[in-house]
């Protein structure tokens, strides 16, 4: 498959601020690239600027945005007319580039019951067989959906917003720190969740601010630091030591010394 | 912005005040070849069918209200705070008691409940101000309950407390002064105003509040219109006073900030 | 649910009862002998002493007239129309102030719900310039449009350029216009549409900034109908909540507009000294805020399962 999403020249400013400069980027279909870096550093920004969903007042984005899936390309605007970039981004949202949220429980509406909410998602994508072979994907039982939100865990949270992801067929999945904040149990079954997602074809941007995690399941790794992509590499190098920049090299040392300590 | 606000208020409530100890001659006195005169230098806003002086009558009339309002926000103040404070500090039954006493009193409308005491009690100023200020107490206990309770488990309190801070200190000047202080001031700005549009209102469609030949904005908007224009200064200043001075109270309760959610 | 649900009614019945009791308390408190107050009180004597059961001790007489009260039976009343019950001098009236109520309830939803969606907590200047035609008071915004409308209706005539308007009713004169302007003014004056336009702005700013919209958005979905959905849930509350103001506000419309409405009466009987009357009006009041308040909860319980597993 020849999807691909490139975002070159991404510069998000708030007033006189920069918080982005100059960002490329690069997802194929199939794979996953790991954004990585402190809080702070303008990962979320950066992913949520290729979903024309930057809410800062007075915020201005810059950079050009060329997603190519099939025979068709899309190119929504990232700067200019307010309702133009709107509409643009319309079209591409959920169809076309997905989102997973950090906080999965807050994603899903606490007034519906998880079954109405995936299907409802399905039919606006098109697809009238119900919600129960896209819970089924994401590896939740059918029971889950006559529950309400509420009444889920934190990871089965997540895979609903994961099987909602599926049943809207996004190309393109943004996974802002899907499994912060939840078991160390539950992460590792979810995080193999998305490699078989990449396996199958859609292209994941996976932003985490864990180095290690990103061993054996991301394909790449880009290090963001102030706002700049000062490193692109993949797990492996990093796990050598072989950085060039001293933001990935703190990084590196970080999370060496949390796992030294772990083990002592 | 909001400072011109309080002080034009500050203006208005004193006025109100001092203006029972003054001469309102020309506020009073009938003089009927001079009724119904527009704008001059002598009576900078005419005067009205009775040939009294509009102006004077519209600084006379703020007595009406200033200090029966002042009484209705102490009245309240002095029931509803003490008694929300404490039992929302102690909590228990007491708290829930309290609470649900709050509950029960503010589904009676307001409106109603002092329409209901001037049958039962009778109508003067100061029944009215009791009246008014007893009315606004569920209003005032709840916000007060509800902020202190949800305030009482913070780390803070608990904190003081585990210092050996006194009970009694940390409720009156932490809790409530420190806490509560702006809500407070927001109630009795809405309060005065309530007392203010309830005294306008009684006197203009008459029978309860001031009555002729005493005036109130609210009385003094009653008259014939027939004649004169609408835009009349002398016949819309006592409209154009009432609105400003509910304008104020709004910027300066404004300037209190934290608008309360839901 | 079920159970929920009857945790709330029994919770509001007894409030209402705690409501009825304060009022009854407030009418026995009253210095002197109650009877004394009525203007015509030397003659009803006999008939009020058993009817009011003035010989036995405060609590019994509570008793007995909120038992009365529950099985609908207000008294009669004394001087607005000596001898008939309160419950009929009350009927038509009552259901006149609650057709008012209604609609200027939902007049005022639906457009404080409307300036909400337009401010957004951005437009500050429109906000500044409700909240200042808002604070105006109920009776001065009629007196304001009455007499405008008369005087221009007036000058118009005079100069043949129209006949007498069918909505323009000589003072006693019941007509639909006034009671559109009632409607209007309650949903308005007295810092009405303020308040409200406010609460709702804020609930929307929320519901719009949580998370399960924001994902809606990254997924494409259309968000009007789930925000909807959201703001009943505030809107409900803000409703019941301002039930009782509104009420407070339908007495000054009815008397300035001339509404024969239960606001009118209770006005009429004030002045009469005529506390069956009084009484009557209250509790019928209280009841409808309690009412509201009832049918808000069960709204909300209805809508939201969280609400539901709590109890």
């Amino acid at each position: 498959m020849g999807d691909v999403l490139t975002l070159s020249g991404l510069e998000v400013r708030a007033g006189a601020e920069v918080l982005v400069h100059s960002v490329d980027l690069l997802l194929a279909a199939g794979e996953i690239c790991a954004l990585v870096g402190a809080s702070g550093s303008g990962k979320s920004l950066t992913a949520r600027a290729m979903l024309g969903l930057v809410e800062i007042d007075p915020g201005v984005t810059r950079g050009t945005l060329e997603i190519t899936v099939g025979d068709r390309s899309y190119q929504p605007p990232m700067s200019g007319d307010f309702r133009a970039r709107k509409r643009a981004f319309e079209g591409i949202r959920g169809a076309v580039v997905g989102y997973l949220p950090q906080d999965a429980g807050r994603a899903l509406d606490p007034l519906r019951t998880v079954g109405r909410q995936v299907g409802h998602t399905a039919r606006l994508a098109g697809r009238d067989d119900g919600p129960l072979p896209w819970l089924d994907k994401a590896g939740l039982q059918p029971s889950v959906a006559g529950r309400y939100p509420h009444e889920l865990s934190g990871g089965m949270a997540q895979r609903v917003v994961i099987a909602q992801a599926l049943a809207r067929g996004s190309r393109f999945l943004l996974a802002d720190e899907p499994t912060t904040g939840l078991d160390p149990a539950v992460r590792r079954p979810l995080l193999r969740e998305l490699r078989h997602l990449a396996d199958e074809g859609v292209g994941i941007l996976w932003i985490t601010h864990d180095l290690r995690a990103t061993r054996g399941l991301a394909d790449r790794v880009l290090v963001m630091s102030e706002g700049r992509v000062v490193e692109s590499t993949t797990p492996d190098v990093l796990d050598s030591g072989e950085v060039s920049s001293p933001a990935a090299r703190k990084l590196v040392d970080a999370t060496r010394r949390i796992a030294g300590g772990r083990v002592r | 912005m909001s400072r011109v606000a309080w002080v034009l208020l500050a203006v208005v409530v004193c006025i109100g005040l001092v203006a029972p100890f003054g001469d309102w001659e020309r506020a009073m006195t009938v003089i009927p070849t001079e009724a119904g005169l527009g704008p001059s230098p002598g009576h900078p806003l005419g005067t009205d069918h009775l040939g009294r002086d509009v102006l004077a009558r519209l600084q006379l009339a703020t007595s009406a209200f200033a200090g029966p309002g002042l009484l209705a926000c102490a009245v309240a103040l002095v029931l509803a705070v003490p008694t929300a404070a404490v039992s929302a500090y102690r909590g228990g039954v007491l708290g829930s008691a309290t609470r649900f006493a709050f509950t029960s009193l503010a589904a009676i409308p307001r409106f109603v409940l002092v329409l209901l005491v001037l049958s039962i009690y009778g109508d003067s100023p100061t029944t009215l101000a009791l009246a008014v200020g007893a009315s606004y107490v569920p209003l005032l206990g709840e916000a007060v309950y509800e902020r202190i309770e949800r305030l009482r488990g913070e780390e803070y309190v608990l904190a003081s407390q585990a210092h050996g801070l006194a009970g009694g200190r940390i409720l009156w000047v932490h809790l409530v002064w420190f806490a509560c202080g702006r809500l407070i001031g927001r109630h009795l700005l809405a309060l005065f105003g309530f007392y203010l549009v309830l005294e306008t209102t009684l006197s203009y469609i008459g029978g309860f509040g001031v009555q002729e030949p005493h005036p109130s904005w609210g009385n003094m908007l009653v008259f014939e219109w027939g004649r004169r224009s609408l835009v009349d200064p002398g016949l819309l200043a006592p409209g154009i006073a009432l609105w400003a001075t509910l304008a104020l109270t709004d910027w300066a309760s404004e300037s209190l900030g934290e608008v309360e959610h839901g | 649910m079920l159970r929920t649900l009857l945790g709330r009614a029994v919770l509001t019945v007894s409030s209402l009862v705690a409501a009825a009791t304060a009022v009854q308390l407030l009418l026995w408190a009253a210095p002197g002998d109650p009877i004394d107050l009525l203007p015509n009180g030397a003659e009803l004597r006999p008939q009020l002493e058993a009817e009011w059961g003035l010989d036995q001790p405060v609590w019994m007489r509570v008793v007995t007239n909120l038992g009365r009260a529950a099985t609908g039976e207000l008294g009669t009343s004394l001087s607005y129309r000596p001898g008939t019950p309160v419950t009929e001098v009350l009927a038509q009236p009552a259901l006149n102030s609650f057709a008012l109520l209604i609609a200027s309830l939902v007049l005022a939803l639906a457009w404080s719900a409307g300036l909400a969606a337009f401010t957004r907590g951005r437009r500050q200047h429109t906000s500044r310039l409700v909240r200042t035609l808002s604070v105006a008071p109920v009776f001065l915004l009629a007196h304001l449009c009455i007499h405008g409308l008369n005087e221009v209706t007036w000058s118009l005539m005079e100069a043949g350029t129209i006949a007498r308007p069918a909505w323009f009713a000589l003072p006693g004169e019941a007509s639909a216009m006034r009671t559109a302007l009632a409607v209007v003014l309650l949903a308005v004056g007295s810092g009405a549409l303020a308040d409200m336009h406010r609460e709702a702005e804020q609930a929307l700013i929320s519901i719009r900034r949580s998370g399960f919209v924001d994902a809606a958005r990254a997924r494409g979905e259309p968000t009007f109908l789930l925000v909807a959905r959201h703001l009943t849930l505030p809107l409900a509350s803000l409703a019941a909540a301002r039930t009782g103001f509104l009420l407070g506000g339908l007495v000054v419309v009815e008397k300035v507009l001339l509404i024969n409405g239960a606001g009118a009466i209770l006005w009429q009987a004030a002045l009469l000294r005529d506390v069956p009357v009084a009484l009557g009006i209250t509790l019928m009041a209280a009841t409808t805020v309690c009412a509201a308040r009832l049918a808000a909860d069960a709204l909300r319980v209805g809508i939201d399962p969280r609400l539901r597993s709590q109890a």
